[in-house]
């Protein structure tokens, strides 16, 4: 694959763009959490991309550094998708709704 | 042939996760996160990381997706996805204004860092022949140098288990000590 590198990281900086506009206009809690994985994802693809330009420029070499962060991003995406999903199972066994208008206590 | 893949994988990436923001039912959010985890484990695939893809598909689109399936199933939420209203209505307004503004800013920044300072590489670059990540150095290097923070994320998980356990539990209310008798 010959794609020039800025291209990779132009495509994380999109995905991570839609991201967070979908984690600022959403209201659904468990859309909210996928665009929060969307945005790691994107995080990801940065760091891979990184290694691969790395490679790339010390007459390939192998850069690991990005692949065992991209393996710690996904190890912590894990975490806070289970976390996240505990609290949306809790604030529905309390409240019976899902949406973040219902929950806006904090706010007044 | 593999940059046309790539530029495919990448479209449709991107259209999933537009499809994830923009889908009215839950569950096709999650159909539209499963095809941009697949379509970016392509692109994993023929940037030479192998190792990354297999993990992407076994542990965001295996283990994680059907993590959020599961509570969707389980909270019922045919009602609750009426309650969402996605209209035009969302896409106007305060909030979406300063939404698009924020989302249009990161997106400026890095796409300049991207065009500007990432140095353009050589039109024929020459990868390793195994692929970048493979899985001995890689294994190598996780359990040598970078052992401490495996460690600390080995915690992590563990301290998380609990957490889980402890924000799913049932609330019962006061701790009642003499309820196993009568339930067995």
């Amino acid at each position: 694959m010959s794609v020039p590198p800025s291209h990779i990281f132009l495509l994380a900086a999109l995905l991570f763009a839609i991201g967070a506009a979908g984690f600022f206009l959403r209201r659904n809690v468990i859309v909210v959490l996928m665009c929060i994985e969307l945005m790691l994802n994107a995080a990801n693809l940065t760091f891979l991309a990184a290694s691969r330009m790395h490679t790339l420029a010390h007459g390939a070499r192998p850069d690991l550094q990005g692949p065992i962060f991209a393996i710690f991003v996904i190890v912590i995406a894990a975490v806070e998708a289970a976390v996240g999903l505990a609290l949306v199972i809790a604030l529905y066994r309390n409240k019976q709704t899902v949406s973040l208008d219902d929950v806006a206590d904090l706010k007044d | 042939m593999a940059n046309l893949i790539f530029y495919l994988m990448a479209a449709l990436a991107v259209v999933a996760a537009l499809g994830v923001v923009a889908a009215r039912n839950p569950i096709m959010s999650i159909l539209a996160l499963l095809g941009s985890f697949f379509a970016l484990a392509a692109i994993y695939l023929v940037s030479g990381f192998q190792t990354l893809a297999a993990l992407q598909i076994l542990v965001y689109a295996g283990a994680i997706l059907v993590l959020f399936l599961f509570v969707i199933m389980l909270l019922n939420l045919a009602n609750e996805t009426k309650l969402e209203r996605i209209d035009l209505a969302m896409f106007h307004g305060r909030k979406a204004v300063w939404t698009f503004l924020i989302a249009g800013a990161l997106l400026g920044i890095s796409a300049f860092a991207a065009l500007a300072i990432v140095p353009a590489a050589g039109d024929a670059p020459a990868l390793p022949e195994r692929g970048i990540d493979e899985l001995q150095p890689l294994a190598d290097a996780m359990f040598s140098r970078y052992l401490l923070p495996f460690e600390l994320v080995s915690v992590l998980l563990l301290a998380t288990a609990v957490a889980v356990l402890v924000l799913a539990k049932r609330n019962r209310g006061p701790l009642n000590l003499d309820q196993g008798g009568e339930s067995t």
